[in-house]
């Protein structure tokens, strides 16, 4: 048995108050003594590495930090990153014994009921505002309090119920606050087990700490069971705010767990009371709504609501019965401070029964738990704790999370704003051996792999333009910028026919036009070239945060190692915009980049989802491959020149070594444009990239699509004589000419074909005139 | 109910007409346009016209017992027009007033409606709600605080705020919105219709009575010598006091008089945002809207 008291640790308990870990005659509690024997010996260096992995995992979940960091925009700041981790978990767990939590999750599972039969009094019967035990007064003052649900009974309120608990100095759990209103946190507590679970797997095993993913099982059987009678194969969605929702992370990791497709407001419409998802290829109906979208910003036709996210006339629909949502609009009600009071006598009017939990007065102290200090400081030290759990309400009645989030006090915080953003797993030890039940929810789930929404096919696509636009200009950047490190007389060489089409690459990679004429005499060339290798790079700094904003709203479409890629990759865009980024910098994003495309190719589910993000890329990297040519090919150049110029445009496209394989020659224009344009063998080639475009076509069955993928295939099979007019060459410009203009077409039809249709709801100005007065 | 009032009938037509740059795919509208019955008024007629034809049309009775239609449009329009069509009998309070003689002190009324219980709880003490609206502000002791003196019947302190409201107050319609609050109204000492019956539940509740807020119309007239133009009334809105023995009496601040005159009931909530005439959402294209409305009154 290990003595968590022992010099190495160093923790001291305060005397007089209750602490989980200590007794107050100084003995070890059992359920600490059984964990600290599982951790072994607790060693200062051995927490502070906990404290890393549990950092380093938490950060490569990537999930949040994708959203939080692209709140501290444009910052090479390394503080300001770390500043944006939205929450450290500390490697201590709060841990509580089996017997102790079976008695709290009694007390809870009361309040659960007891919210439900509240909500159903106060928007039903009305026996408590009759009675007076809730003063009519008071109940209509409250801003939840949505009229519209009067005398709605859905079936049920509340499936998702939460509570925020603290212990008190004299060792009582009490509550501090009810969360029916989109409770958050459980996502949160999954996402830090998982952690845990990785920092010390042998240590939860030892001590026996009971499972908490059966609560997401438990979640999706009482979403399922709330499904209106009579659908078949019922369809449920998660409803989040966005990626600007302050816990969208959890949102995109609950859909994700549980298998359901996240939508955002526009994703959904109401159309005669049944709600509907906008899918590809038309609509597709919605039974259930596990809704984490507050109360106030669920329908914008609710007056007493924002509006902004939502979705009009969801409450509508809900009111009708065809659609449920999860918890019932209106259910935040019960969170409301003015009824707190009333809460006893509810209990006793409702349930017949006497509160367990008592309400935490405010004043009362709070007792305390072993918390890390922190990285300066390796010991343990008392620290303040309010700790939430979550219950999912469905027809086996109450199942609480064995588990859940300790968030940890700063001195002067109120247990309902805790400030350190530090966070505790919640272990729940010394129960029965955890018994693997195979959960089979009763209705399966729609399969949503053939159909995905509108807006996430939107973001894919972008997303996919977004990363191979990254490339080429990484590719690039990095392609001349190491020629000219190795060789920086290769800026004169041919009279600078060499520079003025590196130029031309550079800034066809940006999407830049060519036409830059051949300098104003006063800028030396070397000095153009380096402008633009700096600028082009700040390019591809743009197109990752394009790249990774798409991707953050489609979070679920991709892989948990996509989604460490994405996060590293951000990082990255910090440095790119410093003008003196080395070209080591582009190689590592290059890396990633590539991975990004493997996993995009190897990881993905070949949906549609999958297709548009593919379709994107090719559509993306034959435009790049039909720029770079005419940059670099276009120009009639001295022939001294050509040779380099012409090694970099095909390093560019990433088929040097595939030349020197095939040819084993001096660079030739004729095999240059063979292998770029036509040689459907290499995977960079315009003909390659077409050939994919058309399997996406055709898989679609979108005939416009395929007929401009085959106009740009016989725009492509022009012979490259050299005939050179004007310093062009005329044969060149006109294939580039052929094929590009039905692959701008194409891009363009995709957006109309596919994602037209901007959904976003206004609000309409109300109606309301004001009278002159009456004549005297 | 005041046996000797004269009937007079009205015929209202409240048109809201919405336009758009771009074609919307869906339109949702709330409407508050059909009248209800009341103790002074008969509802003869009321409809709802709706352009283009609506996919989807919902007429039910909300908490407050008002008469609520959902109107739901799901293909492409670029303009949308909601026209609420009435006929209602009004018994007219004569000038003479007609008004009960004697009423309860105002603190038995506000201990009354804190201590009523059963159906008169549901009844009444909604309407003693402190809401968004209708703040409990310090300002209103300044404004009204001298009126409120012990014993005082209730109907003279109502008869006093109003009057207080309609002699310090400029009725001025560049003034305020919708979201203007009362604080605002009270600092600047103008406002409209809605600003003043929501200063004087604000005023009301405070003391802990309970009190109504009135959406409906005001037939107006023409100066002299010119004629009336089509679509010049508007909405309107007054207050109702409740009390024991009386039951709910109208107050109107705007005019300092105790309707109906000319005054026609739509509905009644706690504050406006439980009955907006007409409420509207629309989904498609970022583009312009414009909003075009129109109320016309008539005695026939």
């Amino acid at each position: 048995m290990v003595d968590i008291s022992n010099s190495a640790v160093g923790y001291r308990a305060p005397s007089g108050r209750f602490d989980e870990a200590i007794a107050p005659d100084g003995s070890i509690r059992p359920v600490w003594a059984s964990v600290g024997a599982a951790f072994g010996s607790l060693h200062p260096g051995e927490l502070r590495e906990h404290q890393r992995q549990a950092d380093r995992l938490l950060d490569a979940e990537g999930a949040g930090h994708l959203v939080h960091e692209l709140a501290a925009p444009d910052s090479a700041d390394d503080a300001s990153i770390a500043d944006s981790r939205p929450w450290r978990l500390d490697p201590v767990p709060l841990v509580i014994g089996h017997d102790e939590f079976a008695v709290l999750s009694h007390g809870v599972a009361q309040r659960a009921r007891l919210v439900e039969a509240l909500l159903g009094d106060l928007y039903g019967d009305g026996t408590l505002v009759r009675s007076g035990v809730v003063p009519a007064s008071v109940l209509f003052s409250a801003p939840s309090l949505r009229t519209t649900m009067a005398h709605h009974t859905p079936a049920r309120w509340v499936v998702h119920y939460s509570v925020d608990l603290v212990r008190t100095a004299d060792g009582a759990w009490r509550v501090v606050q009810d969360l029916t209103d989109a409770p958050s946190g459980a996502g949160y507590a999954l996402l830090n087990r998982s952690v845990m679970a990785r920092v010390m797997p042998e240590a939860m095993r030892q001590a026996g700490v009971a499972p908490i993913t059966t609560y997401t099982d438990a979640l999706r059987r009482a979403l399922a069971a709330q499904s209106p009678p009579g659908r078949r194969s019922p369809r449920t969605v998660v409803l989040t705010g966005g990626p600007t929702h302050p816990t969208y992370v959890e949102h995109s990791y609950l859909a994700m767990q549980m298998g359901f497709h996240l939508a955002e407001g526009s994703d959904l419409v109401v159309r005669k009371n049944r709600v509907w998802l906008r899918a590809l290829d038309g609509v597709e109906p919605v039974d259930v709504i596990y809704r984490r979208l507050e109360d106030a910003r669920l329908d914008p036709l609710d007056s007493r609501t924002m509006g902004g996210a939502g979705v009009p006339a969801i409450t509508w629909a809900a009111q009708a019965g065809g659609v449920v949502l999860a918890n019932a609009f209106g259910s935040r009600l019960v969170e409301e401070p003015a009824l707190a009071s009333c809460f006893d006598d509810a209990a006793r009017s409702l349930l017949g029964e006497t509160l367990e939990l008592q309400r935490w007065d405010g004043t009362e102290a709070l007792g305390t738990t072993p918390c890390h200090a922190g990285t300066n400081d390796d010991v343990l030290v008392p620290g303040r704790v309010v700790l939430r759990l979550h219950a999912a309400i469905g027809p086996d009645g109450v199942t609480l999370m064995d588990g859940g989030v300790g968030r940890v006090l700063a001195l002067d915080d109120h247990p309902t704003e805790p400030t350190t953003r530090m966070v505790k797993d919640v272990w729940v030890v010394g129960g029965p051996a955890a018994q693997r039940v195979p959960v089979r929810v009763s209705h399966p789930q729609v399969d949503f792999g053939s159909s995905v929404p509108k807006r996430a096919a939107d973001a894919l696509y972008w997303m996919g333009r977004a990363a191979e636009r990254a490339e080429v200009g990484a590719r690039t950047v990095r392609v001349v910028a190491g020629q000219l490190q190795q060789d920086a007389s290769l800026v004169s060489v041919g009279g600078g026919g060499w520079a003025l089409g590196a130029i031309g690459l550079l800034r066809a990679a940006q999407m830049l036009p060519m036409s830059i004429g051949d300098g104003d005499g006063n800028t030396s060339l070397t000095d153009r070239v380096h402008h633009e290798v700096v600028t082009g790079q700040v390019a591809v700094a743009e197109q990752i945060r394009s790249l990774v904003d798409e991707a953050t709203s489609v979070r679920q479409y991709l892989s948990t190692t996509t989604g460490r890629v994405l996060g590293r990759l951000t990082r990255l865009r910090a440095d790119l915009v410093r003008a003196d980024a080395a070209p080591d910098d582009l190689d590592i994003v290059l890396v990633d980049l590539a991975a990004l495309a493997g996993l995009a190719m190897e990881s993905t589910v070949r949906g549609p989802a999958w297709r548009f993000l593919d379709l994107a890329r090719r559509l993306e990297r034959a435009l790049a491959v039909l720029g770079s040519i005419e940059a670099a090919a276009g120009r009639a150049v001295e022939p001294l020149a050509f040779q380099p110029l012409a090694e970099t445009l095909l390093s560019v496209n990433e088929s040097l070594v595939a030349y020197r394989r095939r040819y084993r020659s001096d660079v030739e224009l004729g095999a240059v444009i063979e292998l770029l344009v036509h040689d459907d063998a290499n995977p960079r080639s315009l003909a390659f990239q077409l050939d994919r475009l058309r399997e996406h076509m055709a898989s679609l069955a979108w005939q416009q699509g395929s007929d401009l993928v085959q106009q740009a295939s016989l725009g492509a099979l022009g012979a490259v004589d050299d005939v050179v007019a004007g310093g062009r060459r005329i044969s060149v410009d006109s294939l580039v000419l052929a094929a590009r203009g039905p692959l701008l077409e194409l891009g363009n039809a995709v957006v109309q074909r596919w994602f037209a249709d901007p959904v976003n709801p206004m609000v309409l100005g109300s109606a309301i005139g004001s009278t002159f007065g009456e004549p005297r | 109910m005041i046996e000797s009032s004269p009937v007079v009938r009205f015929s209202i037509q409240h048109r809201t007409e919405y336009r758009y740059g771009l074609p919307m795919s869906d339109g949702y509208t709330v409407a508050h346009l059909l009248p209800r019955d009341t103790a002074h008024q008969r509802v003869v007629s009321a409809h709802v016209e709706v352009e283009p034809v609506a996919d989807e049309y919902e007429e039910h009775i909300d908490l407050f017992g008002n008469r609520v239609v959902r109107i739901g449009i799901h293909h492409r329009h670029d303009a949308l027009t909601v026209v609420g069509h009435c006929v209602v009998d009004v018994d007219v309070v004569p000038d003479d007033g007609g008004l009960p003689v004697s009423s309860p002190a105002w603190e038995d009324v506000a201990a009354a409606v804190a201590g009523a219980r059963g159906d008169l709880a549901a009844e009444v003490a909604p309407f003693a709600a402190v809401t968004e609206a209708t703040p409990a502000l310090p300002a209103l002791d300044h404004l009204v605080g001298d009126l409120f003196w012990p014993g005082r019947p209730i109907l003279d302190v109502v008869a006093a705020v109003s009057s207080r409201i309609y002699g310090e107050f400029v009725f001025d319609a560049e003034f305020s919105d919708v979201s203007t609050p009362i604080a605002a109204v009270i600092a600047a000492r103008r406002g409209v219709c809605q600003d003043f019956a929501h200063l004087m539940l604000a005023c009301l509740r405070s003391r802990g009575l309970a009190a109504r807020y009135v959406s409906g119309y005001i037939e107006t007239f023409p100066a002299p010598g010119e004629v009336k133009l089509t679509g010049t009334d508007a909405s309107h809105a007054w207050c109702s006091v409740w009390s024991p023995g009386i039951g709910w009496l109208d107050a109107d601040p705007t005019n300092d008089q105790v309707p109906p005159r000319r005054h026609i009931t739509v509905g009644w909530g706690r504050d406006y945002a439980d009955v907006p005439p007409v409420r509207g959402v629309v989904i498609g294209p970022s583009s312009w809207q414009t909003l075009d409305v129109g109320v016309d009154v008539a005695a026939v």
